[in-house]
């Protein structure tokens, strides 16, 4: 390019304990750019980011803007100097209203009060320029997530932002509300806005951007401009080897039913109705996939399987034996396996050995213990079992589960669901955060674990997993299951249900 | 395989996309103090902790006109742990009882540790221990005075038994609490404290309920001879050592198996270091609450008692006003780290504290015993402060710099790339 | 399924809403209330069957809602029946005169008094929560506030200096406090708990070796009451309550109007507020979630501080060891009870306050011990912790330690 890029990023290195997450990276962004920085997890995207916007110091290297070399040491100098970001994780309160949200450190005020009514007329105006569709009154915990991005990105475009990060911000959308957002970009670009797109998603890539830079472990790979580039290409450059794109899998040979579920109805924490209605059927030997976007319904629903959680009608029977409104351990003696959607909220107790976690669910029963007193050193025994068969790597029965990375921790916890040789294995976003490597030994193990004819019911956000995984599809969506398709489906029409599409035109019908 | 499932077992790093940031960081000190406390040693941080401590107190001492040095070492002359003392035959005799008297008051203060540390594993912050300890005071007297013609032995183990039952039910209120409605125990735990304390000064007040027989002493009565405990054969003095001591070296056993040989102990660990996960697991996190607060509630009504048959005999309202039993133990659990071996020093230490400070050890011309009360309380705030605070000793030793490479990955969690 | 007319659902909505369970069960909680008011001044009514009539009803009402599932009101409301019912009974086996001393005026300024220290506190726990930190050293700040308030009182001869001394010695624990849990990290429990035993044993320190056994000089100046002109005191009922209160009453009164305007409507209370429900998005804005958190916890010792002052040179005029005792504590409760609100948190700390001058009128009056009578506020916490919990939702992110990025 013969114009002199507006920002760029020279010879950036960032240290952690143990790890360098940026080694040497370059990165150039021109005015009016949309340049998307591609990577797996774990790459060094979200660091190299995080240091443009001043949340962390780069040990080495410096960052130009407009040719000036500048110092970016927090937050308020990089909004100073034009630059935004929206977060994966929202930074946004949810008791608090959008207008609250976007105004906040630059309240608009009449004396000592703040001016509530201007504020929210300023973040009118700006939302109509830019076309983004919320309302200022509402508080943020009421409304959708699409909604939620918005008022991130106004809250850049508040401060004047010329420049914005976006961080893996279709991670938490639907492709509709994804699509809406690539408008966003375009209207954006076109009133000379430069983006940053952070993503790993390589369709994406090729839609929305108009240069590519790859980062691996931390370093720059390559940076090529769209025409030309190719998704499988752009995933060899990515993970630095041949990938499969698709899981390979015989098909499935279903047997009785395991898992049924009918009429079932489930409240969330706010005791608002959550699943609505919903009856399923799993079978032995098959992988049920359940697609929707987050939030609607999918949790509960495995949850109350569990029983984690209340159910208000409906059954659950698991091999035969009805479990709705179970203790949790009811159904895990009924035959229930499960691993959670966040391994380190639920799934691991970090500070206990592998050992102990790995007797989570059986420390009460013998060979662990007899009349409550516990024998550790049939524990370890059993751990050191389980952990060779599982391969998995980084400590030994009494190493404590945090020092684990995540790709181990979650293949502990596959192994301890799996081992418990459980009727039905309930799989919540097995996947989510592990690099390649980890993700293909979970799926190679969901689908063997299937062959050997077990039930499997897999939820996921990534339509891909889904698309690849199941034996069949159902598609949740605000509580009820509104579709079942067949694997070979296409990811526009699981889309279009997902958000209700489905049903509506079936109701037209 | 990939590289980063070849790394280290210490260098997790950043394959994670933690959460929420803030979901995963622990407190920087607990993250320090884990890797610290087993790298130099679990015992240097709290030495230092109760030097530093001691140091600022000298300077509060010194601040008022007086010596700090010499006001030390009036204080250790008078705990009998000082082996010097057992040279010389005058000396030995006054060592002696002071010893007993050290060892009289560690006691309860290993059990109200045990009560603190027990709920502390479960996640919890037992600052009722005061509350529990009187009510098992009240329970044994109840017993001590009446049940007459009781044979010894037995009338001894209702008294005991009154008295935990009394402790349990004391902690039991704020673990059903806890579990039904999630009322958070630090404040129900006080309350009850206040509840306890008001509530033993309308029974023993002139007029109250359980008042003895001599009308003009806001008293109860002694309790009956025979529940009185026996004492260790070569005791000598006013208060001989009686075998509590034993019993509470025997609880140090009790919580440490409890905790982790059984079941039980597996499960209030997994809910305080995890309670989703151990609900996960298939564990009622409530009734692990409950349980937790209730048996910490045994440990200390069992102080209660002990010192009451041991010792006391009686209790007057004055007693209940002036008694901390309950919140040394808090700092006794804070100091000995929750373990039994760090339960048994810092009781020793806070024991001589306390027996080196009382009026009778201390020569008022050397400094006063009645700023020394105080000067004992304010050491042990300071120790609480430092012990809590790990990382400030991390600072003084200027060892910040060594840590920002070899600390725990836990330390940057947020981490994501 | 036909429709309801348009036309008729306002009306329609109001009436269920009226016999809602929720709606019969507040009115079950209102009647035992009234059972006991009216064996009380000024009805003081005399038949047993009036009270229990009316109590009666109310258990119904909240047996009615908790059988349609409205369980905690309806548990609420049959007990408060049952004790109204109890308590009426009891108030018409005596003397009216004695009820009339009990039940007056004086009740109305015991119950202020009672209140204003309880309420500095509580006010103070209220912005460092909102900033995201727990503090359960309130106890210890009052009480330095009560030792060094009285110390430079007396030293001086200012009662206004006296004041001014009391806030540096909160500051300084508020200080010690943010220190060691902000800049620190420690457990903020912990912590707070080791302020208290700190201010318990350096009070208790320098008060012994400062006075010795004789105590603080009785001489010390006090916070003077703010005299209202004659007129104002004439007005009957206005007149007795508000013609002599403390000015650290008035004091307190105006801190609550101010702390809900700062809190809710001004910039300051924004960021003070965005910074305890999430760090990290306060953080990427530019806001400084330290200064923040230090600021709040420095001034709730401030105001916890003056609470102390007005237990120590205020209503009374001397110190003694310990003498908040367990203040800090309630106001705690008070913070929750009052869903982190000024006005509400002031609201619990009136009924706080209330229940100790009745139990200092009914231990004069009806011969009941004191003791017994002292534990009633603390009682009343627990019960009022049962209700009022999981209907009321703490800032997202107080009790955690923020690492700075």
């Amino acid at each position: 390019m013969a114009d002199r890029p507006l920002l760029e990023l020279e010879g950036i290195t960032k240290r952690f304990p143990g790890v360098v997450a940026n080694d040497d990276v370059h990165f150039e962004l021109a005015k009016g750019e949309v340049h998307a920085l591609l990577g797996e997890n774990g790459a060094g995207k979200s660091t190299l980011m995080n240091i443009l916007y001043g949340l962390y110091h780069p040990d080495e290297g410096e960052i130009r803007l407009n040719g000036e070399t500048v110092r970016i040491d927090s937050p308020s100098r990089a909004i100073d100097l034009g630059i935004g970001m929206v977060h994966q994780h929202f930074m946004l309160i949810p008791v608090m209203t959008v207008a609250e949200n976007i105004v906040l450190a630059t309240e608009p005020h009449k004396g000592p009060f703040i001016d509530i009514a201007g504020a929210e007329k300023r973040v009118r105006e700006l939302s109509e320029q830019f076309g983004l569709a919320v309302r200022p009154e509402a508080r943020v915990e009421s409304i959708s997530v699409g909604q939620q991005q918005r008022a991130e990105i106004l809250k850049a475009l508040y401060r004047g932002a010329q420049i914005l990060i976006l961080d893996e911000p279709t991670a938490v959308l639907t492709p509709q509300e994804a699509r809406e957002l690539f408008d966003i970009i375009e209207s954006l670009k076109a009133e000379g806005k430069s983006i940053v797109f952070i993503t790993h998603k390589l369709n994406e890539v090729l839609e929305v951007a108009d240069r590519i830079t790859v980062l691996r472990r931390g370093k720059t790979i390559e940076t090529v401009p769209r025409e030309g580039a190719t998704e499988q290409g752009l995933a060899t450059l990515m993970v630095g080897r041949e990938v499969l794109l698709r899981v390979d899998k015989p098909p499935a040979h279903p047997g009785d039913p395991v898992l049924s579920v009918t009429d079932l109805e489930v409240d969330d924490e706010r005791g608002l109705p959550a699943v609505r209605g919903v009856s399923l059927e799993v079978r032995a030997g098959e992988i049920v996939g359940l697609a929707g976007v987050d939030g609607n319904g999918q949790s509960e629903l495995v949850d109350a399987i569990a029983g984690l959680r209340k159910v208000r009608a409906g059954r659950i029977v698991v091999a035969g034996k009805d479990v709705a409104g179970a203790s949790a351990r009811e159904s895990l003696d009924a035959g229930v396996g499960h691993i959670p959607e966040d391994r380190h909220l639920r799934g691991l107790v970090l500070d206990f050995t592998l050992a102990e976690n790995l007797s989570l669910h059986d420390y009460r029963t013998a060979p662990e213990s007899r009349f409550g007193w516990l024998y550790p050193r049939k524990m370890v025994a059993k751990a050191r079992r389980i952990l060779k068969e599982f391969d998995v790597r980084g400590g030994g029965p009494e190493t404590p589960a945090a020092s684990l990375s995540g790709g181990n921790q979650q293949k502990v916890v596959v192994a301890r669901e799996v081992s418990r040789d459980p009727a039905i294995l309930l799989a919540g976003q097995p996947t989510r955060g592990l690099d390649v490597g980890a993700i293909e030994f979970v799926h190679r193990r969901l689908v063997t674990e299937r062959d050997e004819g077990r039930a499997i019911l897999l939820v996921s956000f990534e339509l891909e997993e889904v698309l690849s995984l199941s034996d069949r599809i159902l598609v949740m969506f605000e509580g009820r299951i509104v579709g079942e398709y067949s694997p070979d489906v296409t990811e526009e029409e699981l889309g279009i249900a997902m958000t209700g599409g489905g049903r509506e035109q079936e109701a037209a019908a | 395989m990939t590289e980063r499932e070849r790394r280290p077992p210490e260098t997790p790093g950043p394959a994670e996309n933690a959460p929420d940031p803030e979901d995963a960081p622990r407190s920087f000190t607990e993250s320090v103090g884990a890797w610290f406390g087993t790298a130099v040693g679990g015992i240097a941080i709290p030495v230092a902790s109760t030097v530093l401590a001691f140091l600022v107190g000298g300077l509060v001492v010194a601040a008022t006109g007086h010596n700090p040095l010499g006001a030390y070492k009036a204080i250790f002359e008078g705990t009998g742990l000082n082996p010097l003392s057992y040279i010389s035959e005058d000396d030995r005799r006054g060592a002696w009882a002071d010893l007993q008297q050290t060892l009289i008051i560690f006691t309860p203060l290993v059990l109200t540790a045990i009560a603190v540390a027990f709920a502390f594993r479960c996640g919890m912050f037992n600052i009722g221990g005061q509350g529990q300890y009187l009510v098992g005071v009240y329970a044994a007297v109840l017993v001590g005075t009446s049940l007459s013609g009781t044979p010894s032995f037995l009338h001894i183990l209702i008294a005991i038994g009154a008295s935990i039952l009394a402790g349990v039910i004391w902690g039991g209120i704020a673990g059903i609490l806890k579990a039904t409605v999630g009322a958070h125990e630090v404040i129900t735990t006080i309350m009850l404290n206040w509840i306890a304390i008001y509530g033993g000064q309308y029974l023993f007040e002139l007029g109250g309920p359980l008042q003895g027989a001599q009308e003009s002493i806001p008293r109860s009565d002694p309790v009956m001879d025979a529940v009185h405990l026996p004492a260790f054969p070569l005791s000598t003095g006013l208060q001989p050592l009686h075998i509590g001591v034993l019993v509470s070296i025997a609880a140090l056993v009790v919580y440490t198996l409890l905790l982790n040989r059984t079941t039980l102990g597996y499960e209030v660990r997994a809910v305080g270091f995890n309670p989703e996960a151990a609900r996960y697991g298939g564990i009622s996190v409530g009734r692990s609450y409950f349980l937790a607060l209730a048996i910490a509630g045994a440990f200390a009504g069992l102080a209660g008692s002990l010192d009451m048959l041991g010792w006391k005999y009686t209790v007057a309202t004055n007693d209940i006003q002036i008694s901390a039993v309950g919140f040394t133990g808090i700092a006794v659990a804070l100091l000995g780290r929750n373990k039994a071996v760090g339960i048994f020093l810092a009781a020793l230490l806070f024991a001589a504290l306390q027996t080196g400070t009382s009026a009778r050890q201390l020569d008022p011309a050397v400094f006063p015993p009645e700023l020394a009360i105080h000067l004992s309380t304010l050491i042990q705030a300071l120790i609480i402060l430092f012990v809590a605070t790990e990382l400030l000793i991390v600072y003084i030793w200027g060892a910040r710099k060594r840590l920002g490479f070899g600390g725990p990955a836990r330390v940057q969690p947020e981490l994501k790339a | 399924m036909a429709t309801i007319d348009a036309a008729e659902r306002p009306l329609a909505d109001r009436l269920r809403r009226l016999t809602e369970p929720r709606a019969i069960a507040l009115l079950g909680i209102a009647l035992g209330i009234l059972a006991f008011w009216l064996a009380l001044p000024p009805w003081t009514i005399r038949a047993a069957g009036i009270p229990i009539s009316v109590g009666l009803l109310g258990a119904f009402a909240g047996l009615w809602a908790l059988m349609r599932d409205e369980r905690k009101l309806g548990i609420w409301a049959i007990a408060v029946s049952g004790l109204g019912i109890a308590a009426a009974l009891w108030a018409q086996g005596r003397d009216e005169s004695s009820l009339q001393a009990v039940v007056s005026v004086g009740l109305v300024t015991a119950t202020l008094r009672f209140a204003t220290p309880l309420a500095f506190a509580a006010i103070g726990g209220i912005f460092n929560e909102r900033s995201g930190i727990v503090n359960i050293g309130l106890e210890g700040m009052m009480l330095a506030g009560a030792f060094f308030g009285i110390y430079v009182a007396a030293e001086t001869g200012s009662w206004v200096l006296g004041i001014v001394g009391a806030m540096i010695a909160g500051a300084t624990f508020g200080l010690i406090h943010a220190f060691f849990t902000i800049t620190m990290r420690a457990d903020q429990i912990v912590i707070g708990f080791a302020i208290n035993f700190l201010a318990l044993g350096l009070t208790g320190y320098l008060f012994r070796s400062i006075y010795g056994p004789e105590g603080t000089p009785s001489d010390v100046p006090r916070i003077p009451d703010v005299s209202m002109p004659q007129f104002i005191k004439d007005i009957p009922f206005v007149g007795p309550v508000f013609g002599d209160l403390s000015v650290m009453t008035w004091l307190i009164i105006v801190i609550v109007v101010l702390s809900w305007a700062v809190i809710f409507k001004t910039p300051i209370g924004l960021r003070l507020r965005s910074v305890g429900e999430h760090p990290r998005a306060a953080e990427t804005v530019g806001i400084s979630v330290y200064k923040i958190r230090y600021g709040a916890v420095i001034l709730s010792g401030i105001l916890a501080s003056l609470g102390g002052a007005y237990i120590s040179f205020g209503f009374g005029g001397s110190f003694n060891e310990n003498m908040s005792g367990g203040r800090g504590f309630i106001a705690l409760a008070a913070v929750i009870l009052g869903k982190w609100h000024p006005v509400g948190a002031f609201g619990a700390c009136l009924l706080f306050g209330f229940a100790s001058g009745l139990a200092q009128r009914l231990q004069g009056e009806a011969d009941i011990s004191a003791n017994l009578l002292s534990t009633l506020p603390y009682v009343l916490v627990l019960i009022a912790l049962v209700g009022v919990i999981g209907r009321s939702r703490p800032p997202a992110a107080v009790g955690r330690p923020y690492v700075k990025q």
